[in-house]
Order: structure tokens, then C-alpha cells, then sequence
């Protein structure tokens, strides 16, 4: 399956370049595994429109970004679909279109969109101070999704 | 050309996915269709591909001269990190030609959907949204608009200028009002005064929108713009229009122009000149930066250490501007959409939001908080202020 990974956020907001942080890592594990091929990975700071062109042509995608869950520890990682998204920092883009909608839009475009989208999200602690490390759980966040995100990448290739 | 292109995608993204639905699809239809789905379901497949074939076009121009088309890596103090090659100018030439075309596109679009119907026409005109406040918009020595370089021109409720100045100059010119709900502040000009939410001469209360951009100014620099300036306030009675849902026919007339600019720079050989960048010899201690943000004017200032190092800053970012206007006019809006018989429903609701919306708010920027949701709630109390009926999203 042609597979891309796409990790979201911006990495001068703390926590927010969460999802980014955990593309690299995954990228580091994959070319240490031998086993680079099995996805495509891209970083990305934008959202809305831009996401429709980022997953077109590919048959699955996995997306990783920040979120602020009301009553979640900070670093938890989440596993959620697309429906869900009601609390995602950039899959619901306010001056644009969520992803729901983009996905819906790239279909009756004519677009090839992903059979399959994985979301893994991990709760961030502070997305807001301009700052370019993670707090300690979410960089422990961060580690568990990256790892998440192989095993599933090599369980179902 | 970085800039001209930022504002081609911006414009395009608000009016096609956020504006276009109220009158496309229709104010008062099911919030479901009333999307970006329901403008494809409307306009046809050809014609929304165009829409993301050119909001890309427009991030691409953005990625290829600053490396990525939002939290561009590029900017240094002196210039830019990287200049563009001349098979790039080249590159950038065609595609701006192609967006000159989208933008002619989309305005012919406004003519036959919004002001071929009376309908739609008559809700434009009517007095449901509109304010009568002072406006304020950049402008270059001819007192054309202009989105990065010139004064900053405050018109009044006539159209007449009343106040210009320059970047450094801004806090003599403009104050924020606090109130205890809201930790978004409420500029106004200093020189009138804070009279509360109110508009007219005595009030210090100022739009800065697409619309207040044309209003502030004598016209475009680019001549289809130009052509554009004269039929909107032709067509509307002249300056200023008050009228607020012309703010979207203002920003395709934006997006015209930012698109012809961006083709006049890129035609420009000098931009794909390899001196991009002068090494600064003094560490400046403040500075003052303002240009026209898609939403409105955006002020950004600095002070420094030895070691140039930020000690002190202030924003005034586009949508703070307009945080007092977009109060007012949702409350308009809500007097004059809530009567007596008049069913309470989401119909009512969008067009109370449509209020808030052509302000192109960029709230999270202004407040930075992203509640993910749009947390409208219309609350109809009784004389006696028992909530009688609530509607929310």
C-alpha cells in the first residue's frame, strides 16, 4: 500500500510541532529498521486546502498532530478518525476548511483520496509559548507515537 | 511578489470557502450544503478546480521564492536568505498571469450571482449590515492602496482624510480600549476618543478591511483594479460605502489587484537579481513595522537590547482593528434580523453570523486561543431579561 505520512504543526510553538517532532523520529526509525520505503513522510505547517493536495494520490495516509483535549494527561496518545476532529490545532483550520470536508471536496474534485487515514494525536501540554522543544511528557508522547506509527506501518505495510 | 501571492491565496481561501457559501448556496440554507461543498454542487466541478488549482498556484509562488507558503524561513534583517532564479521569475510570470485571469474570473462571478440577483442585491444595500465609522487603509504617494509600503490614511464618515501617518508615528494615532470580558483589546483613534460601541464622528471606532482599504484610498494602482474600484463605488453611491457585505466584492477587487501586482513585479528582471540582501552595520534599539495583513492593518513593534534581542513588543494585528466594528455590527445585525414572528432558527443564526464572517476573522491570531468551534449562540430574552429562546450551533 502506497503510504504517506504526514506530520502537522509548528515547531516554534512548543508542543504544537508535536506532530512534526514525531515525523522525524519516525523517519530516524524507519531508515535505522532498513525499512525507509514502506512511507513517504512530509512535515507541514498548513492545513485546510493545502491538506487535499499533501493526501491526494496516495492509497493511505497517516496524519500526526497536536491536540487539547479537555482532561487528558499531557503526552497521551490518541488514536481518532477524521469525524472526530473537533479539537485537532490544524485538521480543523479556522479561516479554511477541516478535513472532513477537504477530504469530501478532493473526491467530488476528482482527486484520488486515501482509502485509509490514520490520525494519531498526542495532547499537548503548551502549543502557545514560542519555544522549539517539547515539554517532557509530550517529547514522551512524541517517542510512543512515532513507535505507534511503525508498528503499524510494519504490521499492515 | 512573496507578499502579492500571500494575498491572492488568502483572498481566494475566505471568499470561495467561507463567503461564497452565504450567497451561492443561500443565507438561509441547510448549514450542510451551505460549504465549499454546496458551492461545487452549484458552480460545477470545472470551476471549483480552478479555485484550488489557484489558491495552490499562489502557496506554490509563496514556497518557491520563501521557502514555505506559511512561516516563510527566509526573512534575515537586510533582506532575504535566498534570492530566485530567472527560469523561477519565469515561472512566477505565467502562473501570475493565470491568477490575473482567476481573479477577473471570480469578480464576474460576484456580478452574476450576488449583483444579478435582487435578492441577494437588496441584502448587500440594506441597512442590516452596515456601520458608519472611520476607516483606515495604507497608501502609496498618489494615495493608492498599497499592502507594505506607504502612510497610513484614516478617512471619515464623508470620505475625507482626517489623519495620515507614518509607522513610527502609530501611537500618537491609535489607543486600546480594555473591557473585563475579553482579554482582545479594542483600538480606536486617539485623537477622537473612546465613546464606547458606537459609531459616527464621535467616536474613535475604525474599520480596517478590505473594504475600509478602498475606502481610505483614491484608487488602485493597476489598471483592470483601477477599473474595478471605479464601478464598486459607481455602483454603490460613492465613497465611503458603509454598506459591509461589500467588503467581499472589496476583497476580490484586492485579489485582482494583488495579482496584477504580483505579475508587474515578477515581470521585473531585478527580482531575480543575485543582490538580495544588505548586511545590517548598526543594532537598531526599536522599530516600528506596519502593512496591510489580508484582514486589516497590522502594526508590529520592537525594542531591543545591545545584543538585539526583543526587550519589549506590541501588536496591533489585523482583526484587533476590527474587534469593536465586529461586536457592533453582529449586535446590528441581531436587532435588525430579530422580530417580532420572525422564526429563530439556523437561517437566522448565519445571518447574524455572515456579520462577523466578512471581517475574514482571524481570531486565533488576535487572542490566540483555538476553541475549534464557532461558539455563536443567539440568546432572545423578554423584556423583563428572561431567556425566552436559544439558538446555537
Amino acid at each position: 500500500m502506497r503510504t504517506r505520512v504526514i506530520g502537522l504543526g509548528n515547531t516554534i510553538l512548543t508542543d504544537d510541532g508535536v506532530g512534526i517532532c514525531a515525523a522525524r523520529e519516525l523517519r530516524r526509525r524507519l531508515t535505522e529498521a532498513g525499512c525507509a520505503a514502506l512511507a513517504d513522510i512530509v512535515e507541514t505547517e498548513v492545513a485546510g486546502f493545502a491538506l487535499i493536495e499533501l493526501m491526494a494520490g496516495w492509497d493511505r495516509v497517516v496524519l500526526i498532530d497536536s491536540v487539547q483535549f479537555e482532561g487528558v494527561e499531557p503526552g497521551t496518545v490518541l488514536r481518532i478518525r477524521p469525524d472526530d476532529l473537533h479539537t485537532s490545532m490544524r485538521l480543523r483550520s479556522i479561516h479554511e476548511i477541516d478535513l472532513p470536508t477537504g477530504l469530501e471536496l478532493g473526491r467530488r474534485l476528482g482527486f484520488e483520496m486515501p482509502r485509509e487515514i490514520l490520525i494519531f494525536c498526542i495532547q499537548a501540554q503548551d502549543a502557545n509559548t514560542l519555544g522549539e522543544s517539547l515539554t517532557p511528557n509530550v517529547k514522551a508522547g512524541m517517542t510512543e507515537a512515532a513507535a505507534q506509527v511503525l508498528r503499524e506501518l510494519q504490521t499492515s505495510p | 511578489m512573496y507578499y502579492s501571492a500571500h494575498f491572492v491565496h488568502s483572498h481566494i481561501a475566505h471568499f470561495y470557502a467561507l463567503a461564497a457559501p452565504d450567497f451561492v448556496v443561500g443565507p438561509e440554507a441547510d448549514p450542510a450544503k451551505r460549504n465549499i461543498l454546496g458551492i461545487v454542487e452549484k458552480v460545477g466541478v470545472p470551476v471549483a478546480s480552478e479555485v484550488l488549482r489557484h489558491r495552490a498556484i499562489a502557496q506554490d509562488i509563496q514556497i518557491t521564492i520563501g521557502g514555505r507558503s506559511t512561516h516563510p524561513v527566509w526573512t534575515l534583517p537586510g533582506g532575504v536568505s535566498k534570492g530566485i532564479s530567472e527560469d523561477q521569475r519565469k515561472e512566477i510570470i505565467e502562473k501570475a498571469k493565470s491568477c490575473v485571469e482567476f481573479a477577473k474570473f471570480s469578480l464576474k462571478l460576484f456580478d452574476d450571482v450576488v449583483l444579478a440577483n435582487k435578492a441577494y442585491l437588496d441584502l448587500v444595500l440594506s441597512d442590516t449590515y452596515e456601520m458608519d465609522t472611520y476607516w483606515i487603509g495604507t497608501v502609496d504617494g498618489n494615495n493608492h492602496v498599497n499592502f507594505y509600503h506607504g502612510e497610513h490614511r484614516v478617512v471619515d464618515q464623508a470620505g475625507k482624510e482626517v489623519f495620515r501617518y507614518k509607522d513610527h508615528q502609530y501611537l500618537e494615532y491609535l489607543a486600546e480600549h480594555v473591557e473585563k470580558f475579553t482579554y482582545l483589546k479594542f483600538p480606536y483613534l486617539k485623537k477622537i476618543g473612546w465613546k464606547g460601541f458606537v459609531d459616527g464622528a464621535g467616536s474613535g471606532v475604525y474599520q480596517a478591511t478590505p473594504l475600509a482599504r478602498l475606502n481610505a484610498s483614491d484608487g488602485m494602482s493597476t489598471p483592470l483594479a483601477q477599473a474595478e474600484y471605479e464601478r464598486f463605488f459607481s455602483t454603490l453611491g460613492g465613497k465611503p460605502v458603509k454598506k459591509l457585505l461589500a467588503t467581499h466584492w472589496a476583497r476580490l477587487i484586492e485579489l485582482l489587484f494583488a495579482a496584477e501586482r504580483l505579475l508587474e513585479l515578477a515581470q521585473d528582471d531585478e527580482v531575480a537579481s543575485p543582490r538580495f540582501r544588505t548586511l545590517p552595520t548598526a543594532i537598531p534599539e526599536e522599530g516600528v513595522g506596519i502593512v496591510e495583513a489580508p484582514r486589516g492593518i497590522l502594526t508590529h513593534h520592537y525594542k531591543t537590547d545591545r545584543n538585539g534581542l526583543v526587550t519589549e513588543a506590541n501588536m496591533i494585528v489585523g482583526t484587533t482593528n476590527n474587534h469593536a466594528p465586529i461586536s457592533m455590527a453582529i449586535k446590528r445585525a441581531a436587532e435588525k434580523l430579530i422580530r417580532p414572528g420572525k422564526e429563530i432558527g439556523q437561517g437566522l443564526l448565519n445571518m447574524i453570523e455572515m456579520a462577523f464572517r466578512l471581517y475574514d476573522p482571524c481570531f486565533s491570531c488576535a487572542t490566540h486561543s483555538l476553541p475549534g468551534q464557532m461558539p455563536l449562540i443567539v440568546e432572545v430574552k423578554n423584556a423583563a431579561g428572561e431567556i425566552i429562546h436559544r439558538e446555537s450551533r
